[in-house]
């Protein structure tokens, strides 16, 4: 098959300062790619010294072909040497580049010139396949022992990157002490966030705007700080408090609230590309992750120093405390590392475990370190001072560490929570109890089988312990759409049988069974004449799928209402099931009752007992009765354990693995073409101290996450407190939130970015005593109004002249409707899929809870996430980007969310009885937008409304409202 | 990291670029007009690079995998060997093991016979779509990544097995823009909710306005597909005017205290322009105004052929209204679908009888309409399948080395074939076009250069076919 294809990179570097002529052309830097001789990693060989004793067919058949084909990118003087190999030496051939040797002498297979050549490892030359003749020339060549006259010694230049002048970058210097500068308007500045600010206007000779009004000054603190609009009470609340610190409490009193976590927490779910299934082609459900999240809300709330927080997310596992609640919070974050959008059905395990490897470091280096360091996997990375060394050396201790355990579509790490030492024993003596019971269990359920699995024909139900093989009751099975459930026609198992017609119902029949085998299948089914004469089963096996088809009007092939549909190939890796489905089927009603999984050879065939053995049969009847009572009572038992006291959780966790150390550069990102050896490190440049010493038991996580979260790393405060300025102000002072390497923006404020990178660190690592700094500034309270004139110096406001008008976002914009609506649940916490889901395509979206606690799958967001900007959980976002698109509008004219909420707060506003017209549009823009209409905004509703109160036509209001621009911006 | 769908960011670069050349002031109302323009309808046609040979695309998705060695690559080979056990290195199994494994030769169980002026081997699975072959262009030296089905379907739609990456029919509307205001430019026909879903017509990191519409989803009746929120079954049509003019009211008057601010504007443009769409998309989605004889040509109310007749001809009216990009899908949701039979390959012809008719139909009514000139129509899945049974049972596995797909219309050359798989069809040997060749093919026939159009995201330019692909210019007309 093809090679593999790595990914790559046409970057240029930042345009934002550089202003382009008009005609310029945009300036590529080609970066990179794997599997072609293009890399552009520089290795330079020494010029060949005089020539030795030539070798006659070295001279008539080999060189002149190097020469002609191949020195043209394959040599010391070439412009650029294709990768690092050099034909046009002795040492340089066998040397080779970085796929290794491309001559090995007498070993022709080993020699990758030769598959080269004939283009099975390499395509060589790349434009045509040389002639047999000539290829057949070289093997003779390598046969003889490569005889090659050519002197000269190939010199390689390990890195072009110097780490040393790498550092004299801004990001990497250490954050400084800055005085804080001196003003003009010495009494405007309320805070000495506002004096940096306020220095800059100045020398660009731009004036503040004025201070927002009261009330858009509430609603921004409201959605910024618990992303819902202040309640009528609240406004006026806000509006009657004349004390100078009236604004001052209403922050500390939301940062109080429990709801500050989920705004703050979502913010960070979006850096983690947080989501709740691991997406791809073959997502899989992530059914723990909502612990993660609940974590990150927990934590926000908490206050939790942000140093702490990024060592439990980075190393929680090897954080040592005897407090078990604590070693709970400690191993929850580590999911930290397992949420990423994995791939896990890939085949080839080893690619797929630097896959995972490759996603943490991606995330981790933007998320606490704003460095692009998956740009080093393939290659020296282009712009920033970060070696492909320094990338394997973190990536070998990522791959010390137990992410993924590996099967056919392999899964996630997961690690059972602690406990108290009360419930601990408790479940521990539950454990055992139950394992005594199911001992019992297995002997009772051995003879059962034993006493046959056949009941006979007409009879009622059938008792689905009586019954050979692995049984799947429709009780058992995944239903979708509309299924009817009966018990009209006699001889389905257990209680019921279930029939549907319409063809978007199906049922599937997920078995678990023991090993893979082949199975006799068989369904069973309850005949009658108004049933469909061709039904399809979809059977997936072992080796994919098949349908067929079953005549539901008559019997089965084994009795009355059982049918066997042959042998089947299943294995329990590929989730064996069987799907019963009326799309597809003639018409007729369709049943779906049981399905049976009999391992071949097993199969007892039913027969129409004789009248010798009918006696027989009544006495193992008999028996059978009396063991499926016992093993129901003990079954009982068994849940009734396992219902009552305290339960063993699981979280989406990493371990350390059991063997550690470091691993090889892979060159050009290929797994399977490794090169030297990267001991486990950090990133060089980045070094504040001593490079940390990894002992050989150790992954070096917890050294990892130590030099993150020290207040030495120039780059971990700098790029938190940024974050939280672009989370409050739309902007960071370093635009690019992810990025402070050589391609992301550079800071507006310098000097004011290391001031709050030192007071956040002073503070604790506090993040709500940095929120409250940064809203107290009076730059967070400046009004959002256009000024040509400024906009004539500074466009896009980057020198912070007056407030960020910002657009609300997807949760903000759900949650606002439905606590209009009086219809949001408030519930903190917990897991929030709904019950029995198995899989995310086609999930209904109907909680009404806040939107950090929807479900986050990658395949399938609400429709209102996705249309208004929602993160895309399948990729690191730091900054969401803000669009203006026909879909959002539709959706906000059309979507019955919206239309039924808008309904359901005109019908509150109606049912108070002693309002006017007038005072009801007045209520109702309080509500939705904060303010007071003006008269021609009640002249323009009132009209609409007409004389008749009618909730259609308030609900319409509302609704317009929803859609109306002071909605959908914030000022 | 950008902001990468800040529709300012084009005013930003377009100030700074022109910044040098102008007065200042000259400049940024040029700027201003320019970046108003673009503000209030990114969707506008723009300029392509070269010119161009089609106008729009139509892809005719075949999910899982239809075998090329049972269709359209007739291979002697198979029948000569069939039964005996040969080495192959199969892609799975490569992947999986390193290994090459033996695997029993599988000759095809349908008869190939050749069709038309340019001879073209059709089997028996496609009687109607051979009566076209003297128009259509085949490429039987395909491959492309990945094994399974969730890589290859994305790699297929995003150029990327894994990374999130735009879908193809997302760069051709941010390149080209649209035909038609009134419509989305870029529609993707009941796609499958399995295989990355969503991501197969999403717009990933370019602005949120050029992702594709889907017009109701694999698995549900095509009579039931509409586009969501499109339209209102609360409000008679009457109500919903005023209510519209009730919203404009309302935003003109907020609108009002912020005279000229084009982000508002655009915002108000967008409800104009959903408006437009409420009016004209649920006519042109509509088949009930189509003559009983145009329905008959694709399979309509007949048994089999409804349901992918019916996607087949809506993508002609979309086509027809101007649409740059339509994929019509025949698939599922599973994670074995339609086509992929690993052990049931008879079944191939249930899924040929329902599209074959279908096909047919629209290849024949867009030449009947001369819209075949500027179309181009692009048939085919995310891999064929294996020249020998898989598991020495009744099926075929995947087969990413070596596949067929088939062009028709605007620029490609008609009757005729281009490259070609080994003796077996198992590889790709002559004339390979790589998948990322074939999406720069297709851009390049769109008046594209794949390698110009680019979108910078997270501190570099990104592009559809990454640093590959290359134009085939072999099967140009």
């Amino acid at each position: 098959m093809g090679y593999a294809r790595r990914s790559i990179c046409w970057a240029q570097p930042d345009q934002l300062t550089v202003p382009l002529p008009a005609e310029s052309a945009v300036v590529r830097f080609p970066c990179c790619t794997l599997a072609s001789f293009s890399a552009l990693i520089t290795i330079c060989v020494a010029a060949a010294a005089e020539p030795a004793e030539p070798t006659a067919f070295f001279e008539k058949k080999i060189r002149p072909v190097l020469v002609q084909h191949c020195y043209k990118c394959h040599a010391t003087d070439a412009k650029n040497v294709r990768g690092g190999l050099s034909l046009d030496t002795r040492a340089g051939i066998r040397r080779g580049g970085e796929s290794g040797p491309a001559v090995v002498p007498n070993k022709v297979d080993e020699s990758l010139l030769v598959s080269a050549l004939r283009h099975e490892s390499f395509e060589m030359p790349p434009d045509r396949k040389l002639p047999e003749s000539v290829i057949a020339d070289f093997e003779k060549w390598i046969s003889m022992g490569a005889p090659d006259p050519r002197e000269g010694t190939a010199r390689v230049s390990q890195s072009g990157i110097d780490i040393e002048a790498g550092r004299k970058f801004w990001c990497f210097q250490p954050i400084a002490n800055h005085d804080v500068p001196n003003v003009d308007a010495v009494a405007w500045p309320a805070s000495n966030i506002d004096r940096f600010i306020l220095r800059r206007l100045e020398s660009e000779r731009l004036t503040p705007a004025a201070d927002a009004d009261r009330r858009t000054l509430l609603r921004r603190a409201y959605f910024d700080l618990i992303g819902l609009p202040p309640t009528q009470e609240q406004i006026n609340a806000f509006l009657q408090n004349e004390s100078p610190e009236a604004f001052e409490q209403v922050i500390d009193e939301l940062l109080r609230s429990p709801h500050f976590g989920e705004r703050w927490g979502r913010h960070w779910l979006d850096v983690v590309r947080f989501a709740e299934s691991s997406g791809g082609g073959r997502t899989l459900m992530f059914p723990e992750a909502w612990r993660y999240r609940d974590y990150v809300i927990e934590a926000f709330n908490n206050d939790l120093p942000y140093d702490s927080f990024v060592m439990q997310q980075v190393a929680g596992d090897l954080i040592e405390t005897s407090d078990w609640q604590e070693q709970r919070r400690n191993l929850t974050a580590t999911a930290f590392l397992l949420l990423g959008p994995t791939n896990y059905e890939l085949q080839d395990k080893e690619t797929l475990e630097m896959d995972i490897v490759d996603e943490q470091l991606d995330t981790m280096g933007k998320a606490f370190l704003g460095m692009t360091i998956g740009c080093a996997r393939c290659h020296d990375h282009k712009f920033d001072p970060i070696p492909t060394h320094d990338y394997y050396a973190m990536a070998g201790i990522l791959k010390s560490t137990q992410a993924v355990i590996h099967s056919n579509v392999s899964k996630w790490n997961e690690v059972s929570l602690p406990m108290s030492a009360r419930d601990e024993a408790l479940v521990e003596q539950t454990e055992m109890q139950v394992a005594a019971i199911q001992k019992d269990l297995k002997s009772l359920k051995a003879q059962l089988s034993k006493a046959g699995g056949k009941i006979g024909d007409g009879a009622t139900s059938i008792d689905p312990e009586s019954l050979a093989g692995t049984v799947v009751d429709d009780t058992q099975a995944e239903k979708k759409g509309t299924w009817t459930v009966s018990q009209s026609v006699g001889g389905y198992v257990g209680g019921n049988y279930i029939h549907a017609s319409e063809s978007t119902a199906s049922v599937t029949f997920a078995p678990i069974l023991p090993i893979r085998d082949k199975y006799e299948l068989r369904i069973t089914y309850t005949p009658s004449g108004n049933r469909s004469p061709k039904v399809p089963i979809r059977i997936h096996h072992a080796v994919g799928e098949d349908v067929v088809f079953v005549d539901q009007t008559t019997k089965g092939s084994v009795s009355r209402t059982i049918d066997s549909l042959g042998v089947y190939d299943f294995d329990p890796k590929q989730k064996p099931r069987v799907i019963i489905s009326p799309d597809g089927a003639a018409s007729g009603v369709v049943i779906a009752d049981a399905v049976i999984f009999i391992p071949e050879g097993a199969a007892p065939e039913l027969a129409v007992p004789s009248e010798a053995a009918r006696k027989a049969m009544q006495e193992r009847a008999a028996l059978k009765k009396k063991l499926t009572s016992e093993i129901k009572a003990l079954e009982e038992q068994i849940k009734q354990l396992q219902t009552t006291g305290p339960q063993r959780e699981v979280a989406m966790a990493v371990t350390e693995m059991e063997v550690v150390g470091d691993i090889p550069v892979s060159i050009r990102g290929l797994v399977h073409n490794p090169g030297p050896v990267a001991s486990r490190g950090v990133l060089q440049v980045a070094l504040h101290s001593e490079a940390p010493n990894i002992d050989g038991d150790q992954s070096g996580r917890k050294q990892l996450a130590e030099w993150i979260a020290d207040a030495r790393n120039p780059l971990t405060a700098r790029v938190m407190v940024n974050r939280v300025w672009y989370w409050l102000y739309g902007k960071g002072l370093v635009p690019t939130v992810d990025n402070f390497g050589a391609t992301g923006g550079t800071p507006s404020h310098p000097e004011l970015l290391d001031y709050l990178a030192n007071t956040f660190m002073e503070d604790g690592w506090s993040v709500k005593k940095l929120i409250r700094r940064l809203m107290l500034a009076r730059t967070y309270q400046l009004n959002s109004q256009p000024n040509p004139q400024a906009s004539s110096i500074d466009l896009d406001n980057r020198l912070l002249w007056r407030m960020n008008r910002r657009r609300l976002d997807a949760e903000s914009i759900r949650d606002s409707i439905l606590l209009v609506g009086g219809n949001l649940d408030l519930t903190i916490g917990g897991s929030n899929i709904a019950a029995g889901t198995s899989s995310e395509y086609g999930y209904d979206f109907k909680s009404t809870r806040r939107s950090v606690y929807v479900p986050v799958f990658r395949n399938e967001l609400p429709q209102i996430f996705a249309t208004f900007d929602f993160a895309d959980p399948n990729t690191q976002i730091g900054s969401r980007s803000s669009s203006t698109t026909a879909p959002q509008a539709l959706l906000l004219m059309n979507h019955p969310l919206v239309m039924k909420q808008a309904e359901a707060a005109a019908a509150q506003l109606l049912s108070r009885q002693d309002l006017t017209t007038a005072e009801r549009i007045h209520h109702a823009y309080e509500q939705v937008l904060g303010r007071t209409p003006n008269d021609r905004e009640v002249e323009i509703a009132a009209r609409f409304i007409g004389d008749e109160p009618q909730t259609a036509r308030w609900g319409l209001l509302y609704q317009t409202l929803f859609q109306s621009l002071d909605f959908r911006y914030l000022k | 990291m950008m902001t990468s769908n800040d529709i300012r960011f084009s005013r930003r670069t377009a100030l700074k670029s022109l910044g040098c050349g102008f007065g200042y002031l000259a400049a940024k109302a040029l700027a201003q007009r320019e970046a108003h323009a673009a503000i209030a309808n990114p969707l506008l046609p723009k300029q392509p690079h070269v010119p161009p040979r089609a106008k729009r695309v139509i892809f005719i998705f075949m999910q899982g995998g239809p075998s090329h060695v049972d269709t359209f690559d007739y291979k002697s080979r198979l029948a000569k060997d069939d039964g005996e056990l040969l080495e192959f290195d199969d892609a799975r199994t490569l992947a999986k093991t390193k290994k090459i494994t033996s695997h029993r030769v599988f000759k095809s169980p349908w008869r190939f016979r050749r069709y038309g002026q340019c001879g073209q081997h059709v089997s028996e699975l496609f009687p109607h779509i051979a009566e076209h072959v003297d128009d259509l262009c085949f490429i039987k030296g395909m491959h492309t990544e990945g094994v399974a089905h969730g890589p290859s379907t994305l790699f297929l739609h995003t150029g990327s097995i894994n990374l999130v990456r735009p879908s193809m029919g997302s760069w051709m509307l941010y390149g080209l823009g649209s035909e038609n205001q009134n419509l989305p430019g870029f529609v993707s026909i009941q796609p499958s909710s399995g295989n990355g879903g969503p991501r197969n017509f999403g717009n990933a990191f370019l602005p949120a306005i050029y992702q594709g519409t889907p017009v109701g989803r694999a698995g549900t009746p095509a009579t039931t597909a509409r586009i969501e929120n499109l339209y209102n079954d609360l409000l008679s049509p009457a109500n919903q005017r005023e209510h519209f003019e009730l919203l404009r009211a309302l935003n003109a008057e907020q609108l009002s205290r912020r005279p000229g601010d084009q982000e508002l504007e655009a915002v108000i443009n967008s409800y104009e322009l959903a408006w437009r769409m409420q009016q004209h998309a649920p006519k042109t989605l509509d088949l009930s105004t189509e003559p009983a004889h145009i329905q008959q040509m694709y399979g309509i109310d007949e048994k089999g052929t409804d349901d992918f007749g019916r996607q087949c001809l809506m993508a002609r009216r979309l086509a027809e209204s101007g649409v740059r990009y339509i994929q019509v899908t025949y698939g599922d949701n599973s994670n074995n679908p339609r086509w992929d039979q690993h052990s049931n390959l008879p079944m191939h012809a249930t899924h040929a009888f329902n599209t074959d008719k279908p096909v047919a139909g629209l290849l024949a009514d867009l030449k009947q309409r001369g819209l075949l000139e500027d179309t181009l129509v692009w048939w085919g899945g995310e891999f064929g399948r294996t020249p020998y049974a898989q598991a020495n049972g009744t099926g075929r596995d995947h087969n990413p080395d070596g596949f067929s797909v088939f062009l028709a219309g605007g620029g490609v050359k008609p009757g005729f074939s281009y490259g070609a798989t080994d003796e077996f069809g198992h590889h790709a040997i002559k004339d390979k076009v790589h998948m990322h060749d074939l999406h720069a093919t297709i851009m390049h026939l769109l008046g594209l250069d794949h390698e110009r159009l680019t979108f910078r995201h997270a501190g570099r330019d990104f592009r559809l076919t990454d640093v590959h692909g290359q134009v085939i210019d072999g099967i140009f007309s």
